[in-house]
């Protein structure tokens, strides 16, 4: 990993009385990454803190280290002046700290007011826990029909049973891990704004976990930004602005990969005029891939594409980048026939593709890499042999039955081609790593010679060699003339990548450009919701 | 190789467990284990004509495992074998009765019948699933109690199935099927081997062929591990699994209408009625479940299944309470699922750390 930067900024200078929270040296190390690196955090009685960072940046980790789901390596943590060691949750509890987190854990056939009191240890009173939503919904504006039906909920006021569920049980810490993703622009501004009074009231300290710059602007006291695993800023929010905020959260470190990005800018420098020249050469030909006014809706019930429109030329590589959740995933799945439209069209070479058949993208020659793999990508039960051909069994088939010969003979071929580490054809996928599952979903999608190529998140997970090889791969391909699709959530990959840039926001694509004028700050307003 | 070495002894293990423990019981109960356990090998192999009764036994168990296997490799859990197995022997007794013809000609129109019913009852809750959602393993079961209850009614009823000169006699029974048109014996070392048997071998063979090597069986083996990964190939779940379906009832229906039609082990004497199936249905998921759903295996565990019910007919004379009896063949059949189990659980537990080690 690299060195720290010392441009660390955090200043606690008007923290008088003894903070809540008050967290010094933070380390948590998976394997060969470091999620936090000596992490300083401190909050304070009566504010609303957010603590801002892209995917990865290590605010998740901190959180759970706070809530006792996971364990620090090194750093100390004092609660109220007091030190405590904190191993689980139920310890976290003690404290009074309590945690909304990302993902619903909620029970949909059960009404509300079971959801709210499921876990409770002690004896069930339907009445008290009825009156109890009511009260607290008086109190912060979450006003919710305890009897109404979980499952039937919108995703809206599903994240407003779990901020209920956690605030029954009156703590003095509420952690907010992102849970705005899933509301709409005012529900999360009538949320904050209700809060905001009652925190400032009864002395509560307030973590608010977000990637959107909008919404820490609107709600917050302070803001902390993290970069890998990192502090790298600490300012009153009323001293920030979007901009700043922006810059501070992508930054300008050299990683292991912008150090390739920069290597991969010296070579675009040398050879810029033929590079370029392609490019946008192909913009005045017909697009490969071209998406109208996509409409599509969430099992939530909430659109996940909303009229997105974009257009793909042969040879060139789009980059989409956007912050999670904001629709990449549809995107990727539209695109493998795994999501119906209700309204636009997806068409390939100027021809209209139904989202109701099934395979009916690969048949038109969509090649795709999904973002997670063993969904749609390989079968882990099936031989390496038979997931490279997963899509196309007729090809070592005579009338119906396949050839184990030529199957074999095809699949060793390619594993020799793209150095795949494995038993043999017949060894099965999962006894791979996911490196070379990777590599196996690659070689596939490409041996049917795809006239576009979606590669959805392509380097998750993976380690820099192998990161180097679909890279590598994906330019030799968009050299040969496929039309490539790439969705990173990784700024990074998409700069040293993409041929021009399109950012994705709920479901929709709110700006475009190409590579060479692509200003970072301007793209990190578009991923945080904020019109450039 | 280590696997098998490691399967066998599983299974000897766990034989071993249940002979002990029902010995254990004879004693317990005043009965003599030895002479019980003569009795079941004396019922099953050894005695005269046995070997073709325990194959005709195992021939309906076998089709019946081999639709299971089809539509448990496409996802699907159809548990209604029971009762499309009873359907599809009534659509047999139907049809062969009113069509009538020469024997051979008769013949194939009671084993067409028989699976085109099988597969409209089991097409009832494929239809269910695929239009409506509703879960398989629900829809099956439940429409096992509907088989029995319709199949009931059309013994009751002379337009129906009831044996026309049967009035006033106490049971509801078909029409005995006529000498010619059975089901012939081979005779082979003094032993009647029924075809039924050779009928399920065959496709047994061709259900492992069609599922290892063509892309049909590709494909449905696809569907049943990933969904996400068929629907991008265009393998739609919705017309795989319905014809998986439709072909898993198809055998049970077959199944019923060798029983019906068959030699070697007597069901019913080649008559239909109430409770005809005789729990085949059930067994014959549990011959899939312990073969690990494949189809070659399946065979041979249809085979020992078989043999469980013709020897422990003979467990009886030695004195032993029936109910004891009844206990021994359950401990016997658990004996043969545990070995599979362990082994589920155990390459569950090794994929699992092998994933979770690479992620």
């Amino acid at each position: 990993m690299s060195q720290a930067p010392p441009d660390r900024t955090g200043v606690d200078a008007h923290t008088a009385p003894t903070p809540a929270v008050d967290l010094r040296g933070i380390t948590k190390r998976f394997g060969a990454v470091t999620a936090c690196d000596s992490v300083d955090l401190t909050l304070s009685r009566g504010k609303i803190h957010g603590i801002l960072g892209e995917n990865g940046a290590g605010k998740s980790t901190l959180m759970k280290i706070l809530i006792g789901l996971v364990l620090p390596d090194g750093g100390s943590i004092h609660i109220d002046g007091e030190p405590q060691q904190i191993h689980d949750p139920l310890a976290a509890a003690r404290l009074g700290i309590g945690m909304v987190h990302q993902h619903f854990s909620l029970v949909d056939p059960l009404t509300v007011w079971e959801n709210v009191a499921l876990g409770e240890g002690s004896r069930l009173d339907p009445g008290a826990v009825r009156k109890r939503i009511g009260e607290i919904g008086d109190h912060y504006g979450l006003h919710i029909d305890p009897n109404a039906r979980v499952g039937d909920l919108t995703a809206g006021l599903r994240q407003r049973v779990e901020i209920i569920k956690c605030l029954r049980r009156d703590p003095s810490i509420v952690i907010f891990d992102e849970p705005t993703s899933v509301l709409t622009p005012e529900e999360s501004t009538t949320l904050f704004e209700s809060f905001r009074d009652v925190v400032a009231a009864e002395g509560r300290a307030v973590v608010l976990v977000s990637h959107k710059l909008d919404e820490v602007l609107a709600a917050t006291d302070e803001i902390t930004i993290m970069r890998q695993g990192r502090v790298v800023e600490h300012l009153r929010t009323m001293n920030a602005d979007a901009r700043t905020l922006a810059r501070a959260m992508v930054g300008r470190e050299v990683s292991l990969r912008t150090e390739r990005a920069a290597l991969g800018l010296i070579e675009v420098d040398e050879a810029d005029e033929s590079l370029a020249a392609p490019a946008a050469a192909s913009m005045d030909r017909e697009p490969v891939l071209s998406i109208r006014h996509a409409t599509a809706i969430g099992a939530q019930g909430a659109p996940v594409l909303d009229d997105l429109s974009l257009d793909v030329h042969a040879g060139e590589i789009l980059g989409i980048a956007g912050v999670e959740g904001n629709g990449q995933r549809a995107l990727g799945d539209l695109l493998s026939s795994l999501v119906r439209l209700s309204s636009g069209e997806v068409s390939v070479g100027g021809n209209v593709i139904s989202t109701r058949t099934p395979g009916a993208m690969t048949a038109a020659g969509v090649g795709v890499i999904p973002e997670d793999r063993h969904d749609s990508g390989v079968v882990l039960d099936m031989t390496v042999a038979e997931n490279l051909v997963l899509m196309t069994p007729q090809q070592v088939a005579n009338r119906g039955v396949l050839d184990r010969a030529k199957l074999a003979r095809r699949a060793e071929q390619m594993i020799a081609e793209f150095d795949i580490q494995c038993a043999g054809p017949e060894a099965p996928m999962w006894s791979l790593s996911g490196g070379n599952q990777q590599r196996v979903v690659l070689a596939r999608e490409l041996s049917y010679a795809p006239e576009i190529l979606v590669a959805a998140q392509p380097t998750r997970g993976l380690d820099v060699g192998a990161i180097e090889y679909m890279t590598d791969r994906l330019r030799a391909a968009a050299a040969e003339g496929v039309a490539i699709l790439l969705i990173s959530s990784e700024l990074e990959e998409i700069l040293d990548l993409a041929d021009r840039i399109a950012v994705m926001y709920r479901g929709a694509i709110v700006g475009e450009m190409l590579r060479a004028d692509a200003d970072l700050e301007r793209l990190s307003l578009l991923m945080g919701g904020a019109a450039a | 190789m280590m696997r098998q070495g490691e399967w066998l002894g599983l299974y000897v293990a766990s034989v071993a467990v249940a002979l002990g423990v029902s010995a254990i019981l004879i004693r317990a109960t005043g009965g003599d284990s030895l002479a019980v356990f003569d009795a079941l090998i004396e019922g099953s192999l050894t005695g005269s004509g046995r070997w073709g009764l325990t194959l005709g036994a195992a021939a309906p168990m076998l089709l019946v495992a081999l639709g299971t296997i089809v539509s448990a490799r496409a996802g699907l859990v159809n548990i209604g074998q029971e009762g499309q197995l009873l359907i599809g022997t009534a659509f047999a007794v139907y049809f062969g009765f009113r069509i009538g013809g020469p024997g051979p000609f008769n013949l194939v129109v009671l084993l067409v019948a028989g699976s085109i019913g099988g597969a409209l009852w089991a097409g009832v809750a494929g239809v269910l699933r695929f239009r409506r959602g509703v879960p398989e393993v629900l829809s099956t079961l439940l429409l096992v109690t509907v088989a029995s209850q319709v199949t009931a009614y059309a013994l009751g009823r002379e337009w129906l199935l009831l044996a026309s000169n049967s009035v006033g006699a106490r049971n509801n029974v078909s029409e005995q099927l006529a000498e010619d048109n059975r089901l012939p014996n081979l005779n082979i070392f003094g032993n009647q081997i029924p075809s039924s048997f050779f009928l399920g071998v065959v496709f047994a063979v061709i259900v492992a062929f069609a599922l290892a090597r063509t892309v049909w069986g590709f494909q449905l083996r696809m569907l049943g591990r990933s969904p996400q990964a068929a629907q991008r190939a265009g393998v739609s779940q919705r017309s795989f699994g319905m014809r998986a379906m439709l072909t898993s009832g198809a055998f049970a229906g077959l199944a019923g209408t060798v029983m019906f039609a068959g030699g070697g082990f007597q069901f019913s004497n080649y008559k239909f009625v109430p409770g005809f199936s005789g729990n085949i249905g059930w067994t014959g998921l549990l011959v899939a479940l312990v073969a690990r759903e494949r189809a070659m295996p399946a065979i041979a565990v249809a085979i020992a299944f078989g043999a469980l019910r013709t020897g422990s007919s003979f467990v009886g004379s030695t004195g032993v309470e029936a109910r004891v009896t009844d206990v021994i063949e359950g401990l016997l059949v658990l004996a043969l699922l545990v070995p599979p189990a362990v082994m589920f659980i155990r390459d569950r537990r090794r994929a699992r750390a092998a994933t979770t080690a690479r992620t």
